[in-house]
């Protein structure tokens, strides 16, 4: 059996086991902390407890909205200008690729050279030897669009050494909770033009950007719909390869189970990301994890292997799986 | 289940499936459950009628491109008999009965909307015409709903398969062979028309969101709050700046609006006698302020100076009559969208909740508990990790019935404001006022439509009453916004040295007073003095205080409101115009007393700011908590 809890590999950061570190409150182990949930509710208290916290998303704080202040200390992307030293090698994963230079990168392809989605960096490498930079890419370079792991949890998990993503240039991917298509647009550099994502969310702020961001690359269909009822979007789809879920919900397992028995093919390959905090916070991280495995395998998915995103997320697992449906 | 079977046979049969067709309300209960066995069993116990009876099982099947009908070629298709995972295997299995193209893109867009929200529309329903020949035929439709739809409509005689677990297989087949099964569709167009479908249907979802009134309230209450926070900056630095010029107004003016429109009326300290500042302020209080102007400590400033101080002042009055509009916009569209929330909890909480929640629906669907703390999250959770004790109340708190209460009645009245308020937010967000009745054109009145909220209200306060053990009066108007009145200027709150600790050094402290930055004196030391000093400094200004009071008289007699901030304004006007005298007696005093005042002028200096810091902090505290 294939399936085995595992730390983190790949490069950067220290090993920190499995969510471990958790006891309370104050521990925030790593620079620029998220404060909490959005600075509410401190009793209500006179006076104050009123403070900003701007809640309009409806889904907290975590989702949509830049997260900015992180990153200060594993990734210093912020500083991260484009270099002209570096080196782009093909990740593992196909359709990922590697930037080596003052620091490593991770970065995909850019479908839409000459653009950014959401204000990341981008290099440009000259197809020659040499490698230089520029804000248009000529015939002759090819541009790369930096993967920020800090705000992407699929970046978070491969650079956490996941086995498989499932997805590979010409894929179709289901991508469950799309947000404002952050990831999305990476997810789309990976499958390249042959391949397509659709892209569900329930949000409609998020709905939003999520469409613009579609409108500059065919390949993403734009679903502005609850992933709960998969079928008032089953005109939209056909059977994809792999179904990408990043929804914290209580019943995220359930949604999951629905997509993929409608949609995804069996041996097809599943991959959640689970928040420990959203399905219940008063649990133990590992015990909710395992639950939320176990959940899955009643659906007919295989769960292959699990890792924690911990020096990116906070008690976030990465949970790896096969479509059975049979199970 | 042997009824059933019995019916298949029964010459009535056909009838009696007519009649269930007829009754909705039935079909829905039974059919996409059942069918499925019914016909299972049906087909075993009797192989030869259904020999007999021609029943063809056909699959409705929509795409982005149209709507696919297909009819199998094995009756048990349905009941997962074989395996469709091939090419070959599903061409096999299906073959193509019709296919409905849309024609456009604005035909694809209605029918996937009406698709979505389960509807049959006119075409869907014209492709099904074919179906009518059919007897006893069943029809797989994914979803349920649809399958529902598709069973009332009138003519058809087909028994809908619609649940998940004998038709998934079938659809999961389709969707993977799609390209092959119908012959029309190419794949590069397939994906072409997912692309424009996806997109021109997102962007209808998005034109059409059902919460946008909601969105009205939510973005205006965090703009509310930003506003209030902007003001408040601007109106301090507009005090700051010009107190530079003129620094006895801040302390005679404690409004901020009023203080900003004196400013911009008067200009320089030199204006005061010649300005009319009768619009802005009462009689009073303009007299104190041209008095102050006169003798007044402040620094000389340019017409530049001014002309940017000024400026200031100009927003600060465009940013509160925008706030005053803002407030009452919201408090509009609270009574308008939710009124039974509005009459328990007011407006501005009750938009908060709103806006906490995200929509009014989302809050409806919350139970009392959770409106209960909802806003102490954070507490919440703390709480629940760590099996300590849930917090009591959230945003809630800053109703005025939980105001009203005291000690541990401030808990058991928010869950009980908690719990009213789930059952008015219901009646708000899902009643279909008149639509649900028969009489539609009877629309309730506004009144009629708050009756849950205001019945609640005063069970509550019954209940705080009597929890209290003391009578309460009812507050009409707890809820409201302000009344606004033509003065509203506040009273200058001084700052009261008898909380302070003594140091022992009063002497050195109370002759430097008038020195150190010109503001008024103490009120302590101002009294034990002004009896003494009063008659013998200024026995003009004590005429014109008895005429002044005398004059006022008449006006003050119209209503209880009035008369109290008329007093309130007399006193005031007292105060500041003691301060004045206590201010010229100081400086005499104080120029006689000038060496030894420098000296400790430095001392206490500091401290005196310090003070001044701290009031009006407090200051800012009390305008919060009255806004709430």
């Amino acid at each position: 059996m294939a399936f085995t809890p595992r730390g983190r590999g790949g490069f950067g950061g220290g090993d920190r086991g499995r969510g471990g570190s958790r006891g309370g409150f104050g521990d925030r182990g790593r620079g620029g902390g998220r404060g909490g949930r959005g600075g509410f509710g401190d009793r209500g208290g006179r006076g104050g407890g009123r403070g900003g916290g701007d809640r309009g998303r409806g889904r907290g704080m975590s989702r949509g909205g830049p997260r900015g202040g992180r990153g200060g200390a594993g990734g210093a992307r912020g500083g991260a200008k484009v270099h002209s030293k570096v080196i782009v090698e093909p990740h593992r994963h196909a359709g990922v690729f590697v930037g080596r230079g003052k620091e490593d990168l991770l970065l995909t392809k850019n479908l839409t050279p000459g653009e950014s989605v959401y204000g990341e960096k981008r290099i440009s490498i000259a197809n020659s030897a040499n490698p230089t930079n520029g804000e248009d890419a000529p015939a002759t370079t090819t541009e790369y669009r930096v993967w920020n792991p800090f705000r992407s949890k699929l970046a978070a998990g491969i650079l956490g050494g996941v086995d498989d993503i499932y997805m590979k240039p010409g894929s179709k991917v289901l991508y469950l909770g799309a947000a404002s298509g952050t990831s999305v647009s990476h997810v789309a550099d990976i499958v390249g033009p042959e391949g397509t994502v659709y892209a569900v969310e329930f949000s409609h702020r998020s709905g939003r950007d999520l469409i613009n961001m579609a409108t500059h690359r065919t390949n993403v269909i734009p679903i502005v719909e609850d992933a709960r009822h998969p079928l008032k979007y089953r005109m939209l789809l056909p059977m994809v390869d792999c179904i990408f879920a990043d929804v914290a919900q209580p019943d995220q397992a359930r949604i999951v189970g629905l997509n993929a028995s409608l949609f995804l093919k069996v041996g097809g390959g599943v991959l959640i990301s689970i928040k420990a905090n959203c399905i219940d916070s008063t649990a133990a991280p590992e015990v909710v994890f395992a639950s939320e495995v176990n959940k899955m395998r009643e659906m007919g998915i295989k769960p292959r292997e699990q890792l924690t995103l911990e020096p990116f997320e906070r008690d976030h697992a990465l949970v790896a799986g096969i479509y059975q449906r049979a199970a | 289940m042997a009824a059933r079977g019995a019916w298949q046979q029964h010459p009535l049969h056909k009838y009696r499936q007519k009649r269930r067709s007829h009754n909705p309300s039935r079909e829905i209960a039974t059919a996409p459950r059942e069918s499925a066995a019914t016909q299972g069993r049906s087909c075993r116990s009797s192989p030869q009628t259904r020999a007999e009876i021609e029943m063809g099982v056909f699959i409705l099947s929509e795409t982005s491109a149209g709507y696919a009908l297909f009819k199998a070629k094995d009756k048990k298709l349905l009941k997962g008999g074989e395996s469709l995972s091939t090419v070959q295997d599903a061409a096999g299995a299906l073959k193509l009965k019709k296919f409905t193209k849309f024609e456009n893109a604005v035909t694809a867009l209605n029918e996937a909307a009406a698709l979505s929200d389960s509807k049959v529309t006119p075409l869907l329903s014209k492709l099904l015409e074919d179906l009518k020949d059919e007897t006893k035929a069943s029809l797989a439709v994914a979803d349920a709903k649809l399958g529902n739809a598709i069973a009332q409509l009138p003519g058809l005689d087909l028994k809908i398969v619609s649940d998940q677990s004998s038709t998934s297989e079938v659809y999961r087949a389709i969707r993977e062979h799609l390209p092959s099964l119908i012959p029309d569709m190419v794949p590069a167009e397939v994906n072409a028309t997912r692309l424009g479908l996806a997109h021109s249907l997102s962007r209808h979802k998005l034109k059409f969101s059902p919460d946008k009134v909601d969105t009205m309230i939510i973005q205006s209450i965090g703009s509310l709050d930003v506003l209030d926070k902007q003001l408040n900056t601007y109106a301090m630095r507009v005090k700051e700046w010009y107190g530079w010029h003129f620094p006895e107004l801040a302390k005679i003016l404690n409004d901020n609006l009023a203080y900003s429109r004196v400013v911009l009326k008067m200009g320089f300290r030199s204006n005061a006698r010649e300005a009319d500042l009768s619009s802005i302020l009462p009689e009073e209080i303009e007299a104190a302020v041209k008095a102050a102007a006169e003798i007044s400590m402040g620094t000389e400033i340019s017409d530049e100076d001014l002309e940017a101080t000024s400026a200031l002042a100009e927003q600060v009055v465009d940013l509160t009559e925008h706030r005053i509009n803002l407030s009452n916009y919201l408090s509009s569209r609270m009574q308008a969208l939710a009124p039974n929330l509005t009459q328990l909890v007011g407006e501005l909480v009750g938009a908060r909740l709103i806006a906490h929640a995200g929509s009014l629906t989302n809050l409806a669907k919350s139970p009392g508990s959770t409106i209960q703390i909802l806003g102490a999250e954070k507490a919440l959770f703390r709480a629940l990790k760590t099996k300590h004790d849930t917090p009591k109340y959230g945003l809630i708190y800053h109703a005025s019935l939980i105001g009203q209460a005291t000690g541990k009645n401030k808990g058991k009245i928010a869950r009980m404001l908690a719990a009213k308020s789930a059952l008015g937010l219901r009646v708000d967000a899902l009643s279909t006022w008149g639509v649900g009745s028969e009489d539609t054109s009877k629309e309730p009145t506004e009144e009629e439509k708050s009756q849950l909220g205001r019945d609640a209200r005063a069970t509550i306060e019954r209940r705080l009453r009597a929890l209290e053990g003391k009578p309460l009066k009812s507050l009409a108007n707890a809820n409201m916004v302000p009344v606004a009145q033509k003065w509203e200027v506040k009273e200058a709150r001084k700052y009261n040295p008898d909380a302070d600790g003594l140091t022992g050094d009063e002497p050195a402290a109370e002759k430097t007073k008038g020195q150190v930055n010109g503001t008024t004196p103490k009120k302590l030391v101002q009294e034990v003095e002004s009896g003494s000093e009063d008659e013998d400094v200024t026995m003009g200004d004590a005429g014109a205080d008895t005429s002044d009071s005398e004059a006022e008289e008449p006006t003050t007699g119209t209503t209880p409101k009035d008369k109290k901030a008329a007093k309130k304004a007399e006193k005031e006007a007292k105060k500041a115009r003691k301060a004045e005298r206590a201010a010229k007696r100081e400086a005499k005093v104080a120029k006689q007393a000038a060496k030894e005042a420098k000296k400790a002028a430095k001392g206490t200096s500091d401290k005196k700011r310090k003070h001044d810091d701290e009031e009006d902090k407090t200051e800012k505290k009390k305008k919060k908590k009255s806004k709430d």
